[in-house]
């Protein structure tokens, strides 16, 4: 018990600021990413006899996601209903955009503040492939696994939420931000 | 989004095997526009990674993981706020916490099937999400084959693990860093992800020799610099062999040398010498020990699982900072 007590605080221990980050990014308010990570917490805990080895962050991960994507639903946040937003988004990356014109993807120099912005815009399903890959630099492999998708959506939705990103952060984009 | 984005993205992000690596190196030589558009694709990243908020946890929420801990025997037993966490979020424990924990049989199993089946198409460059499943089926393959003889290896990552989890977290830099470090991370952390793969695939050495005089020609003729190569063996680092590697985009060479138990990646490659100053950087990214290194129009990134002081007598040797 105390074996497993101590294997548990060295697995998770040091994953506690992805864990807050992630829960942080997608709930967008840091007291309630606080509720989520412990919630989290308390089930890692129980369900860490299931936990054999391996990398404890993307199991740590996955368990935070969860449990932020069924915050989100009780509170019925706006976001949401992530079932008609999936549909959104499979039709949004079926269209197979024309490529845009190549130096619409500079952007400017950006502000932190800019940039939080334009990150916590994005649909949650762009936002939590930006964060996992970007903030994390955790593998297409690990975020297929934490966000449940196949590696092959990872990389349409990360590729996807660049498109996006850049398009906030254009030059002429400076004024929609503010 | 075509699929050239596609392509750009995974080789930004460290996700194309060495072949398609390659290939996509040598379009990106004869085709200015799309290394225009990974030029700006990288530029956004950088400035995400480098500006972009890392929230971290507040010291109450570690504290209270920490009252957690002590009574473990029932989970209804959590102490206060996280109980009231549990049920203020009313979440019944979703399936998705015990796959979590559980799938990797049945998930080992379908890994297999679409490994046999993509590798049907392996050979074509011209489907990165296929050479992506495939990479990543075999990856996982290979991880469970490589695990028997990594228990000692991941026995020193797991203490180092420890170590890290009671260490302020601002000591690990790359969380906490300014805008140039994050932007040096970035590297770093792509010379650990390179120095992992290279300990779990088949061949993480193209030349195996422990003569440099073998090793030095070797590189040099694939590679359009000639990286130092000197065998350490005297003084306890000997040189085991070399292999090419692709950092932020780039070819390097990777110098593999083996101190006690530990393995020591060296990757090298040339930096614009206008821009060179006599630069070290020491950071830990995920468990490993980095150190880099900028020196005489080359830049040396050290990565290992040994401890900072050995991985530093093996820079020391590899690239002295006094030029000597």
């Amino acid at each position: 018990m105390q074996d497993d007590q101590g294997r548990f605080a060295a697995s998770v221990l040091p994953h506690l600021d992805a864990a807050y980050n992630l829960a942080r990014w997608l709930v967008r308010d840091g007291h309630d990413a606080q509720d989520v990570v412990q919630d989290a917490l308390v089930r890692a805990l129980r369900h860490f006899d299931g936990f054999r080895g391996g990398d404890p962050r993307p199991w740590l991960l996955a368990i935070v996601r969860n449990a932020a994507f069924a915050w989100l639903g009780a509170r019925r946040s706006g976001e949401v209903d992530f079932v008609d937003h999936e549909h959104e988004l499979d039709a949004a990356l079926a269209m197979d955009a024309p490529p845009s014109d190549p130096e619409s993807l500079a952007i400017r120099r950006a502000e932190r503040r800019e940039i939080d912005a334009a990150i916590a815009a994005l649909p949650i399903a762009f936002r939590e492939a930006v964060v996992l890959r970007e903030l994390e630099e955790l593998s297409y492999r690990d975020i297929a696994r934490i966000t449940d998708v196949p590696i092959g959506t990872v990389m349409s939705r990360l590729s996807r939420a660049r498109h996006l990103l850049a398009a906030a952060l254009r030059p002429d984009a400076a004024r929609s931000l503010a | 989004m075509t699929d050239d984005d596609l392509w750009l993205d995974a080789l930004l992000d460290d996700e194309l095997d060495a072949p398609a690596s390659l290939a996509l190196q040598r379009r990106l030589a004869a085709e200015p526009a799309l290394q225009r558009r990974l030029d700006e694709r990288r530029a956004l990243r950088d400035a995400i990674r480098t500006q972009a908020t890392r929230h971290a946890a507040p010291d109450a929420l570690r504290a209270n993981l920490m009252a957690m801990l002590p009574s473990r025997g029932d989970a209804s037993a959590a102490p206060d706020m996280a109980a009231t966490a549990a049920s203020r979020a009313s979440a019944p424990a979703s399936p998705g916490d015990a796959q979590a924990g559980t799938r990797g049989v049945p998930a080992g199993a379908r890994e297999a099937q679409a490994s046999t089946r993509l590798d049907a198409q392996a050979s074509s460059p011209a489907n990165p999400r296929a050479a992506l499943e495939r990479r990543g089926s075999r990856a996982g393959a290979r991880r469970r084959m490589a695990l028997p003889w990594l228990t000692g290896f991941g026995g020193a990552l797991a203490a180092t693990l420890c170590t890290l989890a009671v260490v302020d977290p601002a000591a690990l830099g790359w969380r906490h860093g300014e805008a140039m470090a994050s932007l040096q991370t970035a590297e770093a952390s792509e010379a650990v992800s390179a120095h992992t793969r290279s300990l779990l695939v088949d061949h993480p050495i193209e030349v195996a020799s422990s003569d440099q005089h073998t090793v030095r020609p070797w590189l040099s003729a694939r590679l359009n610099f000639v990286p130092p190569v000197t065998d350490f063996a005297p003084q306890g680092y000997p040189l085991v062999g070399a292999r090419r590697d692709v950092l932020s985009g780039e070819t390097a060479a990777a110098l593999v040398y083996r101190h006690g138990a530990h393995v020591v990646s060296v990757f090298v490659r040339p930096v614009d010498p206008a821009a060179t100053r006599a630069a070290e950087a020491t950071r830990v990214v995920r468990g490993f020990n980095v150190i880099e290194r900028t020196q005489g129009g080359l830049a040396f990134c050290f990565v290992s699982d040994a401890n900072p002081h050995e991985l530093r007598t093996l820079a020391d040797l590899v690239a002295p900072l006094t030029g000597g």
